[in-house]
């Protein structure tokens, strides 16, 4: 039994499935794909997968990853990649396979490049926006949980950033925490700028590396 | 594929996987590659239409040929609909995301009454003219088939034309016939009309309805040489049938979310109040070596892990245990599992379950219809009392310890004593679970009662009775509520309100249509579903159309009455409609097919169960 990571591309149409969705989209195509997959022994086994993070509905993933027991040690990796993609549609594709070298719970920094623009309003000054609200040396929003609203301050889980001016769009670089204990939503910080501005934004989302806390790319 | 305008309300919207296809298995053409677009409308949300099988056998079917590219549609959850409206963007195909103006022909499956608001409301929203006759050109053609088609007169004046009967012939013919209608730059008019004379097409506009002073029909005449009477067409060998190999695989979660196979057309059994039950006789087996073939293709080809055997009674299939051996020598190894949905009470044998029960437990549903043994002879369900009780026992003693039970209520000649009998009945099961002896151990039983209001319709023996009244129906589901005593029975019972509505479209006649058009205008959608359903507002539609709902609801017919569907054939002869229905009032029942042959009329298609040697026979 080996575990290994499955990297893959989450875009297009399938960007706008859920993290439910995408779930049972690999399930059936791990079990369309013949893969000698590790299945849960239980009542009704199927394949053995877990993501080290999901990733939010509407946001592309560059370099996503999926965790599986291979039954057999020395199945190849570029077999995995074929097959797998030949049973996957064209917005989930899989570009990577590796062994697991960090725990899926190491994982605790995001980075994402957020596009961002407005029918109304020219790039200069949604750049002087944006700036203005990271200036700010706490972003508190109201953020709903299990025992209602409560008031957080997001400005602490942004590790850092970068904005620039484009044609049609302002683009950010954003580092945020991630991972089971301080996760930051980057629709968080949107939903933020709006509620200073007044403005509802495009924002096109991707994310694209993951990091552990010594800042090491994830692998 | 989506465009940019649709892409922007994606993230405003729930469960926006729904509008942008993209799946596995979604069939993308080159538009300047096909002749003939054809957009296969479901008149419900993505997660209704995307499970049923008519749709996905004609997808593909329709895609099968080269020269047509037939793409999906479906409509729009109300908050998209509404952005959709506010931003002007068109219904759109899932396919190429082509608004539906730019196809050939839009079809609608009709598989319910309470969906044609949907229909009108999808054209409204595809910039498609409603009325039939504003639609001039040979273009857009709009065009229904279904199970509903049986009745086409509450839409008649918005369908140009309904495919009658089963598709997957008479479909591609009209196609066929388009195209060549538009090398030759023919009018739409002539094309309809030469429609027409394809068997199983039903074009309302070649028809001229009269009716007396009571209201009732007085004459039906056709027109410009439309036949007198519009035949059915039905696949008479079903092992030659076309059969998908693939599904279109859905991204987000749908309500039948696994791969279904066809095992057989028609019903052998002839319940009085069950139109699907006349509608495609006679019944057509496939054989196992097909279904098992084409199961293994589709599960190899979807990568679903479960596997619906469809039907219209699993277990009346007349090889059924060779079958599920059959499939369980791969099922098992491949991790697929089985499901057997419509099981007869009397059909659940030790055999079957224990075939069904090898890769996963599902969940157990009876329909015995009727609390009481007399009322379920009315009907003809054949089910006797200690033959529910037999199988709950053996259902229980293999593990089981829920049953959902479903009933009717208003059936004909029903009274309060009937209605009780259908709590008697679910405390009889709750019983029986105690009396297993071997039942599961420390559980208790939940058994869950269902009662919808039955709804008389068309080629069904009980198409002349009249529907209970609203007030009537709340009384019987009081009723039945007030003789429930055990908290182990959960009762459920469907909404008396959209009950009648669907029995006004079910056997309603052309002048509805003026009352459908009322409702598109005011925006009516989703009329099946309760968070948009609003009865008070059809009766102020009614009355300002100055239509009597209750004519076509509540009204016993007489038997010499012409009914507005009496132009179409579907092999059941009225004659034989009525005799039923005479037997139904003196309690006899009617046996099977494979029992006995009671003449109905299907006969005359040459095929099916009416040629198989029967017991009696041999």
């Amino acid at each position: 039994m080996k575990n290994v990571r499955i990297w893959f591309k989450k875009d297009y149409e399938c960007r706008y499935i859920s993290h439910l969705d995408l779930n049972r989209a690999m399930l059936r195509a791990l079990h369309k794909s013949k893969i000698p997959i590790w299945h849960t022994e239980g009542f009704n086994p199927h394949p053995f997968a877990t993501f080290p993070l999901p990733l939010s509905l509407g946001f592309r993933g560059v370099n996503e990853c999926m965790d599986v027991k291979l039954e057999d040690d020395n199945y190849s990796f570029e077999e995995i990649i074929t097959r797998l993609n030949a049973c996957l549609p064209r917005g989930i594709q899989v570009f990577k396979v590796t062994e697991a070298v960090m725990k899926a719970g190491k994982v605790a920094f995001a980075d994402f490049t957020i596009r961002l623009s407005h029918p109304t309003t020219s790039t200069k000054t949604i750049l002087a926006q944006v700036q203005a609200l990271f200036d700010k040396e706490a972003i508190v929003i109201e953020k709903r949980s299990k025992r209602g609203l409560k008031e957080v301050d997001i400005r602490q889980g942004i590790r850092s950033y970068e904005i620039r001016e484009c044609f049609d769009f302002v683009e950010m670089h954003l580092v945020l925490s991630a991972g089971s204990s301080d996760n930051l939503n980057p629709n968080l910080i949107i939903a933020a700028l709006e509620r200073e501005t007044g403005l509802e934004y495009d924002a096109d989302i991707t994310r694209n590396d993951l990091y552990n806390s010594d800042f090491e790319l994830f692998r | 594929m989506v465009s940019k305008e649709v892409e922007r309300l994606l993230l405003k919207v729930q469960k926006p996987g729904r509008y942008v296809g993209g799946e596995l298995n979604a069939v993308i053409k080159d538009k300047k590659q096909v002749d003939l677009r054809f957009a296969f409308c479901f008149p419900d949300t993505y997660e209704v239409g995307m499970s049923h099988l008519g749709m996905k056998i004609l997808y593909s079917l329709f895609n099968s040929v080269d020269y047509i590219w037939c793409e999906r549609v479906f409509a729009p959850w109300m908050d998209m609909e509404e952005l959709m409206r506010e931003k002007g963007i068109p219904l759109y195909a899932l396919e190429s995301g082509d608004p539906l103006s730019d196809f050939d022909f839009i079809g609608f499956t009709l598989q319910y009454e309470l969906s044609y608001t949907n229909v009108l409301n999808m054209l409204r929203l595809g910039n498609i003219p409603i009325l039939s006759r504003d639609r001039t050109e040979l273009k857009n053609i709009v065009v229904a088939g279904g199970p509903c088609a049986c009745n086409p007169e509450p839409i008649a004046d918005f369908i140009d034309l309904f495919f009658i009967g089963e598709g997957e012939e008479v479909d591609l013919e009209v196609m066929e016939l388009f195209r060549a209608c538009r090398a030759d730059g023919v009018s739409k008019a002539e094309f309809l009309r030469r429609c027409a004379e394809i068997e199983g097409v039903y074009v309302p506009s070649l028809y001229e309805v009269d009716y007396n002073d009571d209201g009732t029909i007085k004459s039906f005449t056709p027109k410009d040489g439309a036949p007198q009477v519009i035949h059915k067409r039905l696949m008479k060998r079903m092992d030659e049938s076309f059969y998908p190999d693939n599904f279109v695989v859905p991204l987000v979660e749908i309500v039948h979310d696994r791969a279904v196979q066809e095992i057989f057309r028609g019903c052998i059994r002839g319940c009085r109040f069950c139109q699907a039950g006349f509608l495609y006789r006679p019944v057509r087996e496939k054989s196992p070596e097909v279904i098992d073939a084409q199961c293994r293709a589709l599960c190899e080809n979807t990568g679903y892990d479960e596997v619906s055997l469809s039907s219209l009674s699993s277990s009346d299939y007349s090889r059924i245990v060779p079958l599920l051996e059959r499939l369980t020598e791969w099922t098992g190894e491949e991790k697929v599992s089985i499901s057997l949905p419509s099981l007869r009470v009397d059909g659940f044998t030790d055999e079957i379950m224990n075939r069904i029960k090898t890769v996963r437990k599902s969940g157990l549903t009876f329909a015995p219809e009727a609390g009481s043994q007399r009322l379920r002879d009315v009907i003809n369900k054949n089910v006797q009392h200690d033959e529910l009780m037999q199988t709950c026992a053996t259902a229980f003693a293999g593990g089981w310890t829920t049953v959902k039970l479903y009933f009717m209520i208003g059936l004909p000649t029903e009274t309060l004593d009937d209605v009780a009998y259908i709590a008697h009945l679910g405390q009889a099961v709750v019983d029986t679970y105690y009396n297993t002896p071997n039942h599961a151990k420390g559980k208790s039983v939940r058994v869950t009662v269902s009662a919808s209001s039955f709804v008389p319709k068309p080629f069904t023996p009980f198409q002349w009775e009249p529907q209970d009244t609203i007030p009537l129906l709340h009384e019987k589901q009081a009723h039945i509520k007030e003789s429930i005593t055990t908290k182990k029975i959960t009762f459920n019972y469907h909404d008396a309100d959209t009950s009648f509505l669907e029995a006004v479209f079910a056997r309603g006649d052309r002048r509805l249509c003026r009352a459908m058009e009322l409702a598109c205008e005011r925006g009516f959608h989703f009329d099946g579903w309760s968070d948009c359903f609003d009865l008070s507002k059809w009766l102020e539609i009614f009355e300002e159309c100055g239509i009597d709902p209750a004519f076509y609801a509540n009204r016993r017919r007489s038997f010499d009455e012409i009914l507005p569907w009496d132009h179409l054939d579907y092999g059941v002869s009225k004659a034989f409609l009525k005799k039923e229905c005479e037997k139904a009032y003196g309690g006899e029942t009617t046996p099977h097919c494979r029992l006995k042959c009671s003449g109905c009329g299907a006969a005359k298609y040459g095929e099916g169960v009416c040629f198989e040697k029967r017991q009696d026979m041999v």
